[in-house]
């Protein structure tokens, strides 16, 4: 399948995970792109990770941040300052499972773009928007670039001596981490400049056309979204 | 008529003192020019000066004129200057665009508005002049530091630029992907600005020298006079021009070089003893190996890129645990890793030194004069050039004296005199008492022993 109906279906995917108020429904829908995640040769440790760790927080800390009369309560603890008496009913462990399943189900859509699409084929199908599809094609290349310049800053620093222990030894690395990332950004800008990049009268090099999968795959985006939000 | 014209160019980056000083020179059609200097001089400035990119995408203070093929660059933005001028920056990771090689090497095209029937025929013929046609279908990601710098110059090329600039293209090369990377600019049919620390090859290649040095254009000759220039008044420059492989070997091999020959009675400060590993399963890039730095040593590792340099020196300094055989340290490792300027974590450079000490900025300064960078103490560590950022990640390491010194490639982005500068210290710092472990291409640096690091199916063997 070509990269953009392919994307279509993804957004159209985490658009009715979203719009659906079941759990089971966005659970299905959270395994059925987990599925599609499993099928990357490679790399998909740290998305599946990121997407997983934070839909746990969700589903852990939701209920106690917000409170609802309905439902059965199952426990009642103490009551803090500002939060109020901690509790938890039936009713808010269904809405932070639904939460926890809306995030995961969204993470995945973007892990499967991420790891699944031939993101130069999306760059060049984009038409009208190839500016905004470029700018996004090269976001998610920082993924496995951050991923790497963590590991080298860690290397890096505990190669002088330092020992880095705990989230705040991790943390100290969050700056220049950025800041190489700007720098990367900066110097790749420089770079796109020079090859002409934001001159007017672009051009396309020729693809290859579109497929009755793909124009199947594109027409079946809305209908998920439809669907999502009638039935699911 | 001159291609390309620089008129009393002047530049200075914002907030920062000149880079560029009254600079003059004309470059002509088919020319090969080769651009020296040391790090920090004003080399890459030059060259983003004759693609617009100073000052528009820099800004700063300009002053003079620069025209190439006829236009001023003070009114053209770099991206109207693309397909007359193209340019291939140091780092290859940092200036490619898309995953695959085809569609990295047509982005230039498509931006310039080249006819869509044209692309791909100029696609392959640019892939085709670097000797990479077969990596026409490949992902970038796949891709060795060479074949990607060669997907580089292909993409400059595919524009069919009249001026082709190279910012040390070759910096992050083993000798032999450099080697075929100059081999293919020699074919070019344009005129060629290459800026290079490997000073012998760019000389050899060069139908002109020019040689800049604080922001001023010291020399501009042909090759012959300027090998008799830099004899007498840059002669470590003019040593390296010699670029006989056989005369580094011999120089690093000579008794000067061994006078400090360790003493067998020595004590080791690391011992690997069998050891063996693998980033993925069964697939080993360490596999069995052995090795000893003694205090008092200098030990370079040898061998292609990927043969297991990095991993055994990670694996000596205690970054990576073996998963067989055993590593026994007398002592605290330091490690600098390849290309230390992407991993400084500091806002000064004195405080970047300091931060290995538990922040003792009077160790930070001694050990900044000692790589020559005492001037820069207060300078933020990422305004530096990266050869001043390789010196900056040595002092960071070697401030704390750890009993074993490990580096990884620090010659890279050197210029000659710096090289030497290095040599020295590190034999100083080994007869300190102390060992020190150098994965490097550069056979030039001197060392006490030479260990080779071969493949054999896809691992280490014969350490």
């Amino acid at each position: 399948m070509s990269p953009a109906p392919a994307a279509a279906l993804l957004a159209a995917a985490a658009a009715a995970a979203l719009l659906a108020d079941r759990v089971l429904s966005v659970a299905l829908l959270a395994a059925v792109l987990l599925a599609l995640c499993l099928r990357a040769p490679a790399r998909r440790r740290i998305y599946l990770l990121a997407a997983g760790s934070t839909a746990i927080g969700v589903l852990v800390l939701s209920p106690f941040l917000w409170s609802s009369p309905e439902g059965t309560l199952l426990w009642q603890g103490p009551t803090l300052p500002v939060v109020g008496t901690l509790d938890l009913t039936t009713a808010e462990l269904n809405a932070a499972a639904l939460g926890a399943l809306r995030l995961l189900a969204l993470s995945l859509a973007f892990a499967a773009y991420a790891l699944l699409l031939d993101h130069d084929r999306l760059v060049a199908a984009a038409g009208w928007a190839r500016r905004s599809t470029l700018a996004v094609a090269l976001a998610t290349r920082l993924v496995p670039s951050l991923e790497r310049d963590a590991a080298g800053l860690a290397d890096a620093v505990r190669g002088r001596g330092v020992a880095l222990q705990g989230v705040r030894g991790y943390a100290t690395l969050l700056s220049p981490l950025v800041a190489g990332s700007l720098e990367r950004a900066s110097s790749l800008a420089e770079a796109m400049e020079a090859r002409g990049y934001g001159r007017s009268g672009s051009t396309r090099a020729p693809r290859a056309a579109w497929g009755r999968r793909d124009r199947l795959a594109l027409a079946a985006a809305p209908v998920l979204v439809l669907v999502g939000a009638l039935w699911l | 008529m001159a291609l390309a014209t620089v008129e009393r160019l002047s530049f200075a980056y914002p907030g920062a003192p000149p880079a560029l000083r009254d600079v003059g020179l004309r470059l002509g059609r088919g020319e090969i020019v080769a651009l020296l200097g040391p790090s920090g001089s004003g080399k890459s400035t030059l060259l983003r000066a004759l693609s617009g990119l100073v000052p528009h995408f820099h800004g700063g203070r300009f002053g003079g004129r620069v025209v190439v093929a006829g236009i001023d660059t003070r009114v053209a933005r770099p991206a109207e200057l693309a397909g007359r001028v193209a340019t291939v920056f140091q780092d290859p990771e940092d200036q490619v665009v898309m995953s695959a090689v085809a569609n990295e090497v047509a982005f230039g095209l498509e931006n310039l508005g080249t006819p869509p029937r044209e692309i791909w025929p100029r696609v392959e013929r640019a892939l085709a002049a670097v000797d990479a046609p077969h990596l026409a279908g490949r992902r970038l990601a796949e891709l060795s530091g060479g074949e990607l710098q060669r997907v580089c110059l292909a993409s400059a090329l595919a524009l069919e630029p009249e001026l082709l600039l190279l910012d040390e293209p070759t910096s992050q090369l083993d000798p032999a992907a450099a080697e075929l990377f100059l081999e293919a600019v020699v074919r070019l049919d344009a005129t060629v600005v290459l800026s290079e620390q490997r000073v012998g090859q760019a000389v050899a290649l060069a139908t002109r020298v020019l040689y800049v040095e604080g922001g001023r254009l010291l020399l501009d000759a042909p090759p012959d006079r300027a090998l008799d220039w830099l004899s007498s008044n840059r002669p470590q420059w003019a040593e390296a021009c010699v670029d006989s492989t056989q005369a580094r070997v011999e120089a690093a091999a000579s008794p000067a070089a061994a006078d400090a020959c360790v003493e067998a009675t020595q004590s080791p400060v690391v011992r690997l003893e069998g050891v063996s590993f693998g980033y993925r399963p069964a697939l080993p890039v360490v596999d069995a190996a052995d090795l000893e730095v003694r205090r008092g040593e200098v030990v370079v590792l040898e061998g292609l890129s990927g043969a297991g340099k990095t991993t055994l020196a990670k694996l000596a300094a205690g970054l990576l645990e073996p998963q067989a055989g055993r590593v026994v340290r007398n002592g605290r490792a330091g490690y600098l890793s390849q290309d230390p300027g992407r991993y400084l974590v500091k806002e000064t450079v004195v405080e970047e030194v300091a931060f290995g000490v538990g922040g003792d900025r009077a160790r930070g300064r001694a050990a900044l004069d000692t790589v020559g960078l005492a001037w820069a103490a207060a300078r933020h560590p990422r305004d530096l050039s990266s050869g001043e950022r390789e010196r900056l990640g040595i002092a960071a390491v070697a401030v704390a004296e750890p009993d074993l010194l490990v580096l990884d490639e620090p010659t890279r982005g050197l210029d000659p005199e710096r090289r030497a500068a290095l040599g020295g210290f590190l034999l100083e710092y080994a007869a300190g008492g102390r060992g020190v472990l150098v994965a490097t291409h550069d056979r030039a640096l001197p060392a006490h022993r030479r260990v080779a690091v071969g493949r054999r199916e896809e691992a280490v063997v014969g350490v």
